[in-house]
């Protein structure tokens, strides 16, 4: 328990932001591809990788290499075989649906179907007759139905109901979202206290509400008034509202509705708690693990060094760094994500120590630095200036016994390098590479390239970078003493 | 390699070279590449005209690193004087002398090498 205690009060407020970003970038994963059969591979491919992980655990060889064989074929699988169900589901939503909308597949419900087929027709004093049955069998009831079997839509109700359609008389029957028959006739009522204005459409309607439980809703053509019939009664339907809540107690959809909207929201909150806890979990295997120590040799970068100096010298390249983290990050850290950087921007010239802090180093997230090696880099930096040198031939080898290197001359005797000032300061010569002497002739000229040392010198715009020779050697006069 | 004239102050240089040997104050095989078995090296000067007793310097550098500062005394009315070094394995490399006042004048530079 204390170590629970312990890992949760060492969580940064980096650690919270990372595992809710991780968390919701699953659980919306889940919302955009739920249903979807890549979704339900990937599961599966999931549950396969666990596998693998108590394979490897528990030293099973050859099951875990087969698994892990399986589970990065599967990876290649789904990107390909389900390529335009994933392109599918990316392309249909918009942005703001990926990063934030629920699910709003749009269900026109048979309900609504029928209210907005009911009002049309009425606004049209187009005369119809619905019949939505109960838990009764109307089949002892209605007569001379012609079978329909047509999924419900508004377009099919108002064509069924249409004057010049063969089967607008009569009425249509709805079963869930079928229109099951059409041209139905039902009995009459024969009740004598209807209104005089009710015609055989509202008597028929009457009679088999007194004979059925069915609701029965009829639409005058003479008036364009909605009547619906239930439990031998007539209530004229003046609001779209009063329809529907009708239409929702006959048929149970109200519940019904509501049951599968907790349901759905249930679905949905498990998920975010799953993607929580999932995420969590891994979180803390990867970040909290055992823990491992690493030393790793890094190169130091010099920045923000003012243009007009150059670095000299530096009293190390490289600096040793212990680190501290979980074997899982300790193992997977690449050179590339480390850096230590030294701000050279308040440096001066000369010798300038700086103490490598926390703040130096760039670490990769969950690993803890215990010790710098050297813990002081010293940098030695200089202004650039021009100084003009004399060039002096670096000749190497040997020259035949007998002969002697007399007349030398070099074009052009100096040339003006640019470098550190304290560096030119000390420097007097600027010499040649090596210039060998076995190959000379007993006059001749050659070239020779200037070797700049050190490497930060730089020969200035104007002067040359090579040099001519010209030469001439004469016998050696052999009365010297040897 | 040439004869060089600088003058500073009252002396004035009208030679310098570097050369093998000396016989009776010549200079003999006068060069600007010594082969390290030939074991030394010799720095020759002559002034003239030379008005009163003095001195001049002999700075030997091995690269840009002062190898040898050697005082040498010059008298009137013209002298020629010098000044050598002996060789050792790590003093292969480009070598120059600079001929020097007493006033700390530099009168001339002459440039060598020492191979293999």
């Amino acid at each position: 328990m204390d170590r629970v205690i312990y890992l949760i009060l060492s969580l940064r407020w980096q650690d919270i932001i990372d595992i809710s970003l991780v968390s919701y970038i699953l659980f919306r994963f889940y919302v955009l591809f739920r249903g979807t059969n890549a979704f339900r591979v990937l599961i599966g491919m999931t549950l396969l990788w666990f596998f693998q992980q108590i394979a490897v655990s528990m030293g099973l060889i050859v099951t875990s290499w087969v698994v892990q064989g399986v589970v990065t074929l599967g990876a290649f699988i789904i990107i390909v075989v389900f390529r335009n169900e994933i392109r599918t589901v990316l392309l249909a939503r918009n942005l703001k649906f990926i990063f934030w909308g629920g699910r709003s597949k749009k269900v026109i419900s048979t309900i609504e179907i029928i209210v907005e087929s009911v009002l049309e027709m009425a606004r049209r004093n187009c005369g119809a007759m619905i019949v939505l049955p109960g838990k009764e069998d109307l089949e002892e009831v209605i007569q001379k139905g012609i079978p329909w079997e047509g999924e419900i839509s508004k377009e099919m109700i108002l064509s069924i109901f249409w004057p010049d359609n063969p089967v607008h008389d009569g009425a249509a029957i709805i079963q869930r979202d079928q229109i099951t028959q059409v041209s139905a006739i039902l009995p009459l009522s024969r009740r004598d206290d209807l209104p005089f204005y009710y015609g055989t459409r509202h008597r028929a309607a009457l009679g088999l509400a007194e004979a059925t439980d069915a609701l029965i809703l009829a639409v005058s053509e003479e008036r364009g008034d909605v009547v619906a019939a239930q439990d031998s009664q007539m209530k004229v339907i003046k609001q779209r509202r009063r329809l529907e809540q009708i239409l929702q107690q006959h048929m149970g959809t109200a519940a019904k509705k509501s049951r599968e909207s907790i349901k759905e929201r249930l679905t949905v909150i498990t998920a975010a708690l799953f993607s929580i806890i999932f995420v969590t979990g891994v979180w803390f295997s990867v970040s909290k693990g055992v823990d491992s120590l690493a030393t790793l040799e890094i190169p130091v970068v010099y920045m923000n060094r003012d243009p007009a100096m150059e670095i000299v010298k530096t009293s190390a390249n490289t600096v040793s760094l212990e680190l501290e983290g979980s074997g899982a990050l300790i193992n997977s850290i690449k050179p590339d994500q480390i850096q230590v950087k030294l701000d050279l921007s308040k440096s001066k010239v000369g010798p300038n120590p700086f103490t490598i802090t926390r703040e130096s180093i760039s670490l990769p997230p969950g690993i803890i630095l215990k010790g710098v090696t050297p813990p002081v880099v010293d940098v030695d930096l200089d202004v650039f200036i021009k100084k003009e040198l004399p060039v002096q031939i670096d000749w190497v080898g040997k020259l035949p016994d007998h002969l002697v290197l007399t007349n030398v001359t070099i074009k052009p005797e100096t040339v003006e390098i640019i470098g550190g000032k304290r560096m030119l300061e000390k420097l007097s010569t600027i010499y040649t590479g090596k210039v060998p002497l076995n190959n000379l002739e007993d006059k001749g000229a050659i070239t020779a390239n200037l070797a700049l040392n050190p490497a930060s010198l730089k020969i200035a715009p104007g002067s040359k970078e090579k040099v001519s020779i010209t030469y001439a050697t004469k016998l050696r006069d052999q009365r010297t003493n040897n | 390699m040439g004869e060089s004239r600088t003058s500073a102050g009252e002396i004035v240089l009208v030679q310098a070279v570097m050369c093998e040997d000396l016989q009776e104050l010549i200079p003999q095989n006068p060069t600007t590449v010594f082969s390290i078995e030939r074991r030394k090296a010799i720095c020759f000067t002559s002034f003239d005209p030379v008005p009163q007793k003095t001195i001049i310097y002999h700075q030997w550098f091995h690269r840009d690193q002062t190898s040898a500062r050697i005082k040498l005394t010059l008298k009137p009315p013209r002298w020629s004087t010098f000044s050598s070094i002996q060789f050792r394995a790590k003093d292969i490399g480009p070598w120059r002398v600079e001929i020097i006042d007493s006033q700390g004048n530099i009168l001339d530079v002459i440039r060598f090498s020492i191979t293999e």
